[in-house]
């Protein structure tokens, strides 16, 4: 891409404040967040529970009203509510009119949307069709299983063919099928050229699905930017297991290069950071050490989060 | 701008999911029940026997209107907001008044299907008990048909920023109190202190007076009812529903649904 | 499987047994209707009515219904029904028969006809164009309170209501005429009759009327017991005495209208019929006031 990439959604320093009961004690929940989500790409908005991603997802959607600060969508303020028109949103653990039929569900939300007569149906089908959901068209979503529902929910945020989608956690609760599902889904909506904004908390899917993550942790953005870069400038560790390992040698591991060895004598195992880890293999078998395993660490997302938090400790 | 496409739809699916409730059935059955039951009533009087059965035929339509109007308007917000399907409709391209007055539209269809019902079973009672059936009858139906209107205002500006239980209580109340309005003007005006005076009355221009949407005397001794006065009612009942769902839009519209 | 069914219509069994047992032994009438029964103050019960008025008009129509015949001390009668209509027609003054009622049933004395009259008057208010709300006052003003000045001025005005009977005018004159009043009383009881509310209060007139009809004779009796005195300058020893001799006053007594006989009364002395063993007086209020003895005005 030669042009620069159109910011389709920006957050400029959203502030919101809650009051929980009649109190005049406010809690705040968003501490002046900001990011940007460009054109065309799979945003993830990251953090743990009670960051605060449905809340500003919800702000976004004009659910709740922002406390300070702005955001704009497609150029237009979130305060207008006219750029609902090409956005569509899926709820956390969403709940429908279970009354209603599959096709009958989605013909509510169409006319909701403003999508005229002609072609209602059509669309409607082609979209059940879509997300698999055809062979259950007439049934009432009471019968729906839990990943029939998130796609019906999908569907319903695609019914007037949005341009921007925002999924809040469309994965959670979704057996492993259903998950995948979820995910062809997304990739596909990317490959039409949708722009969409995802919150989770998974880092498997976020590593597979977005190009690009925003970390919030307690109502503050940690990080913006490619899920690889972030990953990268965390400091790759290994895991290794050896054994017959002669104690002067474990000694010096643990004063060298800091590894908090476990275990003793015939079988140690040690994390050790990436830059060490060929000098510490060399006098492993320089010492005649037998190496059973090298694995690659793999830095959770939790880990991160607990690292901002310890962080956000030390702050205060 | 509202879009009547938007505010059909909402109200289609509010009528839709309403006539699934039971208790509506539970309620609209205890209604014919005693309208059929003015018939028995009314024996126990050797005279007037017409006039006690469609007493209690349009007291019980009027009553049951009024319990269903506040029943399913306390519930008409909260229930979107408990079962979080208010974040996906209004997701969409549609206002918060839309949805509020689509809410509104759909109720007052549902309580007017139910007090339809229900007149059907008057005029049925009616007509087997050779009682005298005129246009005063469908006056006072008609405007019972308002009073729950109105209720129903009430009942969706409280629920749309209170809790179906406080809105319950709140509701009632002003039912209660909109029957005494006229009373309290004129026990105000008789009590000889001005500012009395001048608080009743104003009570009774500020609350709704729902005795003036109350025929039912009139109609059961067929006494002339004046089609203007009937009108007039009508209007007044209008403008201020729509004055109640314009205050709720306003409440309604800084609500945050987390 | 059919054991535990056993168990369970048993305990069923026993259950309902307890409850009918129980229920048997609880007093059937409500506190409230072994005593007087509670009636509101008619403005506290149009206040609290909340837009159900004509509903508990009704109510307390078919309550008041229910003391005549249900009520044991009929001295209270009128008092207890009056407050009643009160409240049934301040709840729903456009209702017709309870005037009516309250009219026919609030005799007992003059206090009940006094209150009798007032609704009469709210009613006359509410139905101007009913003539039968001006007789009714008229009828009471003149049979009960005996004032035939003001009971004329009540009927006045029905003259010219349509569906008045065409006697009317004619009774309006013979009020300010006849003080003496058994023809008007008559022709008063005769239209009421004709227009009774129900059986009950119809055969309270045909009573009043028979008491009329008594009355005449008795009165006929009463001029002969005059000559008899004036003949013999004595008094009759019984009522035979007219009948009896070379000469009587009479060659033969009237009939007793109920077929008993004609009389002296022990205390007072007067010609009575033994059916009634009174004299007909036609002002309930005058009656009150001179005890039994009294024959008329």
């Amino acid at each position: 891409m030669s042009d620069a990439p159109e910011e389709i959604v920006v957050v400029d320093e959203l502030v919101k404040d809650f009051r929980p009961g009649f109190g005049l004690r406010k809690k705040r929940v968003l501490h002046g967040i900001s990011f940007k989500v460009r054109r065309g790409e799979i945003f993830g908005f990251v953090g743990p529970n009670g960051a605060g991603k449905t809340t500003t997802l919800k702000v976004l959607m004009g659910l709740i009203h922002a406390s300070g600060g702005r955001a704009s969508i497609l150029g237009h303020d979130i305060g207008e509510s006219a750029y609902r028109r090409h956005v569509g949103f899926l709820p956390e653990n969403p709940w429908f009119y279970d009354h209603l039929t599959g096709r009958e569900f989605l013909d509510f939300y169409a006319r909701v949307a403003g999508v005229g007569v002609a072609g209602r149906a059509d669309r409607c089908a082609e979209l059940l069709d879509r997300v698999g959901l055809s062979h259950a068209a007439d049934a009432r979503l009471r019968t729906y299983s839990k990943g029939m529902l998130q796609r019906a929910g999908i569907a319903q945020a695609l019914v007037h063919d949005p341009s921007v989608v925002f999924l809040d956690e469309p994965m959670s609760g979704l057996d492993p099928i259903g998950r995948k599902e979820i995910r062809d889904l997304i990739l596909r909506l990317h490959t039409e050229g949708k722009t969409v904004l995802m919150n989770t908390h998974i880092l498997s899917d976020v590593e597979m699905l977005c190009d690009r993550v925003a970390i919030i942790v307690q109502g503050r953005i940690r990080y913006e930017g490619c899920i690889g870069d972030f990953l990268q400038n965390e400091e790759r560790a290994t895991d290794v297991v050896l054994g017959a390992v002669s104690p002067d040698v474990v000694e010096q591991f643990e004063t060298r290069f800091e590894a908090g060895v476990k275990g003793r004598g015939d079988r140690i195992e040690f994390r050790v950071a990436e830059k060490h880890l060929e000098e510490v293999l060399r006098i492993a078998l320089d010492t005649g050490a037998e190496v059973k395993a090298v694995t690659p660490h793999r830095v959770s997302l939790e880990s991160i989060f607990l690292s901002a938090v310890e962080a956000e400790g030390a702050e205060r | 701008m509202i879009s009547p496409q938007r505010v059909s739809a909402i109200a289609t699916n509010t009528v839709r999911e309403a006539i699934r409730n039971k208790v509506l059935y539970v309620l609209l059955f205890f209604a014919l029940v005693l309208i059929s039951t003015g018939v028995l009533l009314s024996t126990l009087s050797y005279v007037e026997r017409d006039r006690i059965l469609q007493d209690v035929g349009i007291a019980a339509i009027r009553f049951f209107g009024a319990a269903m109007a506040i029943f399913l308007g306390v519930g008409l917000i909260h229930k979107e907001v408990d079962r979080r399907t208010i974040y996906t409709v209004l997701s969409k391209p549609l206002s918060r008044s839309e949805f509020l007055l689509g809410k509104y539209l759909g109720l007052v269809a549902t309580l007017w299907l139910q007090m339809a019902v229900m007149g059907v079973g008057f005029a049925v009672t009616s007509w087997l008990s050779e009682a005298p059936l005129d246009a005063g009858h469908a006056y006072a139906i008609g405007l019972a048909g308002m009073e729950a209107a109105l209720l129903a205002a009430v009942a969706t500006m409280f629920s749309s920023f209170s809790t179906p239980l406080l809105s319950a209580l709140f509701s009632v109340g002003i039912y209660l109190v909109g029957h005494l309005t006229r009373d309290l003007r004129e026990l105000g005006a008789a009590s000889g202190s001005e500012g009395t005076a001048t608080v009743t009355s104003l009570l009774h221009r500020v609350l709704p007076d729902l005795e003036s949407l109350n025929l039912s005397i009139q109609a059961v001794h067929g006494l002339p009812i004046a089609p203007a006065e009937v009108a007039f009612a009508v209007l007044y009942a209008v403008g201020y529903s729509a004055a109640l769902l314009v205050f709720a839009t306003i409440l309604f519209q800084r609500r945050d649904f987390r | 499987m059919s054991g535990s069914l056993a168990i369970r219509v048993g305990l069923l069994a026993a259950a309902i047994g307890v409850a009918h047992v129980a229920h048997a032994r609880l007093p059937v009438a409500s506190p409230a209707e072994q005593g007087e029964p509670f009636v509101p103050r008619p403005e506290v019960a149009r206040a609290t009515s909340l837009g159900f008025a004509a509903v508990l008009a009704d109510y307390y129509w078919l309550r008041a219904v229910q003391i005549v015949g249900g009520e044991p001390n009929p001295e209270h009668h009128g008092h207890l029904l009056g407050r009643f209509i009160d409240v049934v027609t301040t709840l729903d003054p456009w209702v017709s028969h309870p005037y009516r009622f309250a009219a026919v049933w609030m005799v007992e004395d003059e206090e009940a006809v006094r209150a009798a009259n007032r609704l009469l008057e709210r009613a006359i208010e509410y139905h101007p164009d009913d003539w039968r709300m001006h007789f009714y006052l008229g009828f009471n003003h003149f049979y009960y309170l005996g004032d035939n000045e003001t009971a004329a001025d009540a009927l006045e005005p029905a003259v010219r209501l349509r569906g008045a009977p065409t006697y009317l005018s004619r009774l309006v004159a013979r009020l300010r005429a006849d003080r003496e009043g058994l023809d008007t009383a008559e022709a008063f009881l005769r239209e009421l009759l004709k227009s009774a509310p129900d059986p009950y209060a119809a055969a309270e007139y045909e009573k009043a009327l028979d008491e009329i009809e008594t009355e005449r004779r008795a009165r006929f009796l009463d001029r002969a017991r005059e000559r008899y005195r004036e003949r013999n300058g004595r008094d009759i020893a019984s009522v035979e005495d007219l009948v009896r001799g070379p000469s009587p006053v009479l060659e033969r007594l009237p009939p007793e209208p109920n077929d008993w006989e004609w009389v002296l009364h022990e205390e007072t002395g007067k010609i009575v019929s033994s059916f009634y063993m009174y004299r007909y007086e036609p002002h309930v209020a005058a009656r009150a006031n001179h005890g039994k003895e009294g024959e008329g005005s």
